[in-house]
């Protein structure tokens, strides 16, 4: 089943929230645990690397179980990896992390892509992306800036429960599509 | 998709209870480490209060849980005089009002935890300034009365003199007035005596009026420096602080040396328009400069020439002695897990200061170290305090050493360490304890012969050793 795109919009929104709070702790976090700046690119790199060979995989896994299905794994996966972060303390851990969540990304940026490409009409899909991309972008934005005044009353560990919190609730989202209208 | 529902939300709400429950345990215990980085500790941090009465809980609440505490300012000190495996780190950086300020009289009453920059912020629109704090001023006042630091002044000198009176809880919970004349066996205890006597409470310093300097450069070879210093500097009354730089550039190495002092300036009425208070200025290119000494000789050297111009460069220029005493820092600060930057200090009696030199580059030579630069001050004699380093009159030199954590390249410094203590005090110098603990027992023995009666004052005064740290621990136990 494929949501609407006003659910997905919503959905979207959300999960840009969530990855726009954590972003700029995640790189402090890694930067604390890590001793250099090599470890600093492996731990990306294995991101991108993990991410990279998944996608043809999870293509073809998207057309036959259903973006409903992937969305799922994905906000769960990210919501269970974030509760996680905050009690890393080795590099190898990160790592471990780092390739989950390349994989979680892929199939996260994958099936935004699919749901678009399967709820946009072609002659007005200009348009709607255009507008999916403004209001997806300006809640990350509000997002984040709402984070730096948080921060000072949170601690780092209750920044990324709140964000997994934000990931489990668009999970709930996707559970409750029903009847998608398209 | 119900089920699979129910089965996910229970899964995730149970995860997400026990990692709430869980985190601030992990965080309590979280390692701690002072600026060099070579003493991970696992500890609890305290962030101490503004309240007396609540460290006053603390302790009591410490000696119910029969826990080590130890304290903390802004943790320059290397050695591990700020921790101890499983103690209570106090931080005092937010104990620092300033409680009573006379102007007329030129003193100052503070708490423990402020820095020398905010009580200069606060003293500077009197006219006043600090008889003495260290060449920087982003330390807490606490934290350089535990260490009993010096800086460039000629004519204050020790930071003891500067102190009128403190208030120190101890280690039963009692609130003493300390000073020279009060109480004076904690007083010369307290001062050098790295925490480990009670928490310094509020502090009463002694001030001077700001006045203007002029600055007045020179370079010159080391084996004239003693001379020069005596005749140029010590026995010209207008020269109030000076500062030198002994070459660490493979060309002029522990050879080339550029001085520094401060002159009283004739004209006194501009100090108004020098008054206002530095701030750091554009770090990048120091920053940058430094950074290239750091990875090749060639830097080195460049790095020492552009040192060299910039202080001719200096010359005839006006500086008030507030912003003498607050000299840039940031540019310096070296951020990288696997290698670090540690200080060394040494002090030698003014006489032997040429023949030292000698010795100590012979030294140098022999090992494989990253030396980056090294400044040279001077203190007088001073025994206000047990633990003293300045034994006579002497030159103290502080060397920067630029240092990878691997085993190997600890193992080298320690080694060219152990050596340039010995060549200290067979000159009749000692060196300075806030820094690792590189020196060895048999060293520190010598370089402080009284840390006999420093240990037995330490069981007399804190007998449950409540007060503790990695330091004590390595030389006394």
């Amino acid at each position: 089943m494929t949501p609407t795109l006003r659910q997905f919009i919503q959905f979207q929104s959300v999960i840009g929230m969530a990855s726009a709070m954590i972003f700029p702790f995640y790189i402090l976090l890694l930067r604390n645990v890590g001793d250099s700046y090599a470890q600093f690119g492996w731990a990306y790199g294995l991101f991108a690397l993990s991410s990279a060979l998944a996608y043809p995989w999870i293509g073809r896994l998207s057309d036959r179980v259903g973006d409903q299905r992937l969305l799922l794994v994905y906000s769960w996966g990210m919501a269970l990896v974030l509760l996680v972060l905050p009690f890393l303390t080795d590099v190898w851990q990160i790592y471990i992390v780092q390739i989950v969540m390349g994989l979680l990304g892929a199939i996260g940026r994958n099936s935004e892509k699919t749901v678009l490409a399967r709820v946009t009409t072609t002659d007005k899909a200009g348009k709607t992306i255009g507008n999916y991309h403004t209001v997806t972008g300006v809640a990350a934005a509000v997002a984040i800036i709402a984070t730096g005044y948080l921060v000072d009353f949170l601690t780092i560990g209750a920044l990324f429960f709140l964000a997994s919190l934000l990931f489990a609730s668009s999970a709930v989202m996707i559970h409750r599509i029903k009847k998608p209208l398209s | 998709m119900k089920k699979s529902f129910v089965f996910m939300s229970t899964i995730y709400l149970a995860l997400l209870g026990t990692a709430v429950v869980y985190y601030p345990q992990h965080v309590e215990t979280a390692v701690i480490e002072d600026r060099a980085q070579l003493l991970p500790t696992q500890m609890k941090r305290i962030t101490a209060t503004t309240e007396t009465n609540e460290l006053q809980d603390l302790l009591n609440e410490a000696a119910k849980e029969d826990r080590v505490i130890t304290l903390a300012g802004t943790q320059h000190s290397q050695g591990g005089q700020t921790l101890y495996p499983g103690g209570w780190l106090i931080d005092m950086k937010e104990y620092d009002e300033i409680l009573a300020f006379d102007p007329t009289a030129q003193t100052l009453t503070v708490q423990s935890g402020a820095t020398w920059s905010k009580i200069q912020e606060y003293i500077q629109p009197h006219g006043l300034a600090l008889q003495v704090t260290q060449s920087q001023s982003i330390f807490t006042v606490g934290g350089t009365m535990s260490v009993h630091a010096h800086g460039r002044d000629l004519r204050y000198n020790a930071l003891s003199e500067s102190i009128e009176s403190f208030r120190l809880l101890t280690a039963d919970g009692t609130i003493l007035d300390v000073s020279k004349d009060q109480h004076a066996d904690y007083f010369q205890h307290v001062l050098g005596g790295y925490g480990l006597f009670g928490i310094i409470l509020d502090v009463t310093l002694r001030l001077t009026e700001d006045e203007l300097y002029v600055q007045q450069t020179a370079e010159l070879d080391y084996q004239d420096y003693p001379e020069y210093f005596k005749e140029q500097v010590l026995e010209n009354p207008e020269a109030k602080m000076h500062l030198a730089r002994l070459s660490t550039a493979p060309d002029t190495f522990l050879k080339d040396m550029y001085v520094t002092n401060y002159l009283v300036a004739l004209n006194q009425e501009l100090r108004d328009d020098y008054a206002k208070l530095s701030e750091e200025r554009i770090i990048a290119i120091p920053k940058f400069m430094l950074g290239v000494a750091r990875y090749s000789d060639t830097g080195k050297d460049w790095f020492w020439d552009v040192q060299q111009t910039y202080s001719e460069r200096l010359d005839g220029d006006l500086i008030t002695r507030n912003n003498a005493m607050r000299s840039d820092s940031t540019f310096m600060d070296y951020e990288s897990s696997s290698r670090t930057e540690v200080l060394q200090e040494y002090f030698v009696p003014i006489e032997q200061y040429v023949s030292y030199i000698d010795a100590l580059r012979e030294v140098l030579e022999r090992h494989d170290i990253n030396l980056l630069n090294i400044t040279v001050r001077y203190v007088e004699r001073n025994e206000d305090t047990v633990l003293n380093y300045a034994t006579s009159d002497m030159f103290s030199l502080v060397l920067l050493i630029h240092q990878p954590l691997d085993e190997d390249s600890l193992a080298e410094t320690d080694a060219a360490i152990e050596e340039m203590v010995a060549t200290t005090l067979a000159h009749d110098g000692s060196y300075y304890l806030p820094y690792y603990q590189f020196p060895t027992r048999k060293q520190f023995k010598e370089a402080y012969p009284k840390w006999q009666s420093f240990q037995q004052f330490k069981e007399q005064a804190d007998p449950e050793g409540r007060f503790q740290n990695l330091w004590y621990k390595e030389y006394f136990e």
